[in-house]
């Protein structure tokens, strides 16, 4: 077991390695490198954030800085299928709560939070520039429009079904 | 260079910034998150003025504007009384646990307010970043975003890159800073460090990291010399009064 759990690391740090090298030893690529590694590993690791400072000689604290202010990046583990549920104006009035109130009840996360499972992860975003199709929901990317609460239902249990393979395709 | 400030006209070299030029000419212009050691920061906006070129006029940070034409500046407009009064009342909101906010706020007779957190005595100048920056460790930074926005080190941890120099805590101009200093210990931004005792009065003034610290960035060596601040003045002082 512990063997396995080192082998997973090393595949990790190698792929983070990877990615990280991609990018010259400046400065001006930590938002780019953080992007990708966001974007591979659901969630930036301290090692990956720890390797980033390495490699473009930064200290750690302007990594943890940017790593911090950006919304995009998250520090703990996303959920394999990160709910979006667009709470602007039009979203707004048009009911969004209730269907945040409505993936609490499914799922019992809140905005920010990711399930215990480790499958669903939700955050509100601000505004998605659809409001004609008002209360949207995006799914792993994918937009859902018009969401009413047995829509929503729906849409969960599609992705609940799904095992892990489905969020590698980019 | 020729420009105004308050009326009062004076020759500047171009580059100075309005802050300096015009605290070089006696002409007081409040601040908070400047120091001159580290230049202007442009953070607090405290230090706004009005500049006036030909017909145009406009508010400006004077500590990060630097002069590089004929300008007539007014340091003292109910403009920018509103401003600063505005100013520290929202920092004062944040920060009622600071003195000098406690202080400001009555001096500029603000309106009434409720501090958020009474505990909070910081206003985010930034001027501990820097200081740390400075100093060559970089231990500490902002991090979060917004009303949730603080100084701290990476994941709030121990940092392997402070020293305990507490140069943050020395330059804050708010106190929000905590050192303890207790049985010859000293303990900020949750490390511990081993202080250094003067030699001569016994006193403890500084941590073995920073002796390291400063001994590497002079390419000194320090070894047969621990003596704190006041009594390694006292040692030079004499050593003057000798040679002459």
């Amino acid at each position: 077991m512990i063997m396995a759990v080192n082998s997973q690391q090393i595949a990790d740090r190698q792929a983070m390695e990877k990615i990280i090298n991609r990018y010259p030893p400046e400065r001006r690529f930590i938002l780019a490198i953080m992007q990708d590694l966001q974007k591979h590993l659901n969630y930036l690791p301290k090692e990956a954030l720890k390797m980033t400072a390495d490699h473009v000689n930064a200290p750690m604290t302007v990594i943890f800085s940017m790593a911090t202010f950006y919304k995009a990046f998250s520090l703990v583990p996303k959920g394999r299928v990160v709910l979006k549920a667009c709470d602007g104006t039009a979203c707004h009035i048009k009911g969004s709560n209730v269907l945040i109130d409505e993936i609490y009840s499914c799922l019992g996360i809140k905005p920010g939070e990711t399930t215990a499972d480790g499958d669903f992860s939700l955050e509100t975003v601000n505004c998605l520039g659809a409001c004609a199709l008002a209360p949207v929901l995006v799914a792993n990317g994918k937009v859902y429009p018009k969401v009413t609460p047995a829509a929503l239902r729906k849409i969960i249990n599609e992705y609940r079904g799904q095992d892990n393979d489905s969020n590698t395709s980019e | 260079m020729k420009v105004t400030i308050d009326g009062i006209e004076i020759e500047v070299e171009t580059g100075k910034t309005i802050l300096e030029a015009a605290r070089e000419a006696g002409i007081d212009i409040p601040t908070l998150c400047y120091s001159e050691a580290f230049g202007g920061q442009g953070v607090c906006r405290m230090c706004m003025v009005e500049v006036k070129t030909g017909n145009r006029k406009r508010f400006v940070a004077s500590c990060t504007y630097p002069i590089t034409g004929e300008i007539e500046v007014q340091t003292k407009t109910p403009e920018l009384e509103e401003i600063r009064r505005n100013i520290i009342t929202l920092l004062y909101r944040r920060a009622p646990n600071s003195d000098l906010m406690k202080k400001l706020y009555q001096d500029y007779s603000c309106s009434e307010v409720k501090g958020v957190d009474p505990e909070e005595s910081c206003i985010m100048c930034r001027l501990c970043v820097k200081a740390c920056e400075k100093v060559g460790a970089n231990a500490i930074s902002t991090v979060l975003r917004g009303t949730e926005k603080r100084v701290s080190t990476p994941f709030d941890e121990e940092s392997p890159e402070c020293i305990g120099c507490s140069a943050c805590a020395d330059t804050c101009p708010t106190g929000a800073i905590r050192v303890v200093e207790e049985g010859g210990r000293r303990e900020i931004w949750h490390k511990s460090f081993e202080m250094l005792r003067c030699e001569k009065c016994g006193g403890y003034y500084s941590t073995l990291p920073v002796r390291e610290h400063v001994t590497e960035q002079l390419e000194l060596d320090y070894a047969d010399d621990s003596l704190c601040p006041n009594c390694r003045r006292k040692k030079l002082a004499k050593e003057v009064a000798e040679v002459r």
